[in-house]
């Protein structure tokens, strides 16, 4: 659990997190 | 944490400069079958193939090199990396499908260099979250940023020379939207291995997990796309005789892919991408060697691309020669231990992966032995039904690509056995 809310807590999980969201948006726009 | 000793760096970052050329072979090599887009099979249906390809080889490679109990230690040390190890692969994935439309939109040669950009933001990354090219001194950063320019310099030029090359359908601005998506995803996808890698864990650990992201997120694309599991069982039924030649391309793109892990791992993001990046020169010899590409262009165009493949070599080249000295590598040391006490893992756990040594011993036991035959099994059955596409290839230049890839994998892997034991 400590290292669950680490992670959740982690910016540097966020950025990946936005980049694939904002993946499939292109993804769902091209096709 | 101790530094690790200076000669023992300096093999290090051999290694990993060796991993980042190697890798920019096999990853060129593996966009040849992309090419089967032209014959009629939707690209969701070849993106998914090929991944299916990647997971055989994901599961059943660290299998033999390292055995399935060494990676369960691993895990044991640091469970939280297969979270970051599942996102990566879906990042993977949705940037692979992306890079199959760029290539039907724009084709190969021009959606190449535009996902390429990649190693731009794997640069910024690497500095503001892993202390990458700290302390490391103006001659460094000249050579890491000049390169990387020099390579995209060398990439657009590239693109220029092959503009005119067929392939193209008429949705440009879809295909650059595509290619430039494929690059921030690729680019940001890198986060996750420089978390795993400052962390200790193993790279061939880290690709099985990886791999669960990137099929799971693969399947569901395909599916979506299909518009139902029949129809995309549909789909593969009727390419059956050309799913052995994508399940070999998304293999030889995990061999590819395993050596810009140890690149990563080794000199870090920031000059590992650029370096694993010269694989649009080995895209572009097969496109032209071997596919035939830019056959009939203009005088011209030969010069561009002889131009571009220059400014890219001598980018790689700069690159390879600013390797991080023992005060950037302390910072990268920092940086780790920052990791280690967040997610509370060993400390001699991450020095020990940092220095390339292992902490665990390889033993194969009869489900390693399984899953290497298993795998090997789908490849031969799915060869059993294949068919040589249908494209004029050039045949010496093919001989004379596959054996400059055999000689670096073979070199490149006595290095990395020799100097980390595969760690």
């Amino acid at each position: 659990m400590n290292r669950l809310s680490a992670l959740l807590r982690d910016l540097q999980f966020w950025v990946p997190v936005a980049v694939l969201v904002g993946g499939l948006l292109v993804l769902r726009w091209i096709r | 944490m101790d530094p690790v000793d200076q000669s023992r760096l300096r093999r290090l970052q051999l290694v990993g400069v060796a991993s980042g050329f190697t890798a920019g072979a096999w990853l060129g090599a593996a966009e040849a079958p992309t090419k089967m887009v032209t014959l009629g099979i939707p690209p969701v249906v070849i993106s998914l193939a090929m991944v299916l390809g990647v997971f055989l080889a994901r599961w059943s490679l660290p299998a033999l090199l390292r055995g399935s109990a060494a990676i369960g230690a691993d895990v044991r040390q640091a469970p939280h990396l297969v979270v970051w190890a599942v996102l990566a692969g879906c990042l993977w994935a949705v940037a692979n499908t992306l890079t199959i439309f760029a290539i039907r939109d724009i084709g190969l040669s021009i959606a190449f260099p535009l996902w390429n950009s990649n190693s731009l933001l794997g640069i910024v990354w690497g500095f503001v979250f892993f202390n990458e090219l700290r302390q490391a001194g103006w001659a460094r950063w000249a050579g890491v940023l000049g390169g990387a320019v020099l390579m995209f310099g060398g990439a657009m030029l590239l693109a220029v020379a092959s503009s005119g090359t067929p392939g193209t359908s008429g949705h440009a601005a879809r295909g650059v939207a595509a290619a430039l998506a494929a690059g921030v995803l690729w680019g940001t996808m890198y986060i996750p291995y420089r978390k795993a890698y400052l962390t200790g864990m193993n790279p061939l650990s880290f690709i099985t997990f990886f791999t669960i992201g990137e099929l799971v997120m693969m399947t569901a694309l395909a599916v979506s796309d299909r518009g139902g599991v029949a129809a995309l069982m549909a789909e593969l039924s009727r390419a059956r005789d050309v799913l052995f030649w994508l399940l070999c391309g998304g293999f030889v793109w995990v061999v590819g892919d395993l050596f810009q892990q140890y690149a990563a791992k080794y000199v870090g993001i920031s000059r590992g991408i650029p370096l694993s990046n010269t694989n649009q020169l080995w895209g572009l010899a097969w496109g032209i060697l071997v596919f035939g590409e830019l056959k009939g262009a203009a005088g011209a165009s030969y010069a561009q691309v002889i131009g571009g493949s220059l400014l890219m070599a001598a980018g790689a080249a700069a690159i390879a020669l600013a390797t991080a000295r023992p005060e950037e590598h302390l910072r990268w040391q920092e940086a780790a231990g920052r990791e280690g006490a967040r997610y509370g893992v060993d400390p001699a756990y991450v020095r020990s992966g940092l220095a390339g040594e292992g902490t665990t011993v390889r033993t194969r036991t009869w489900l390693d032995w399984g899953i290497v035959i298993a795998a090997t099994a789908v490849f031969v059955g799915f060869g059993l039904v294949a068919r040589v596409p249908e494209l004029a290839v050039g045949g010496g230049a093919m001989v004379a690509l596959v054996v400059a890839s055999l000689g670096l994998l073979g070199g490149t892997g006595w290095l990395l056995w020799r100097t980390t034991g595969f760690n």
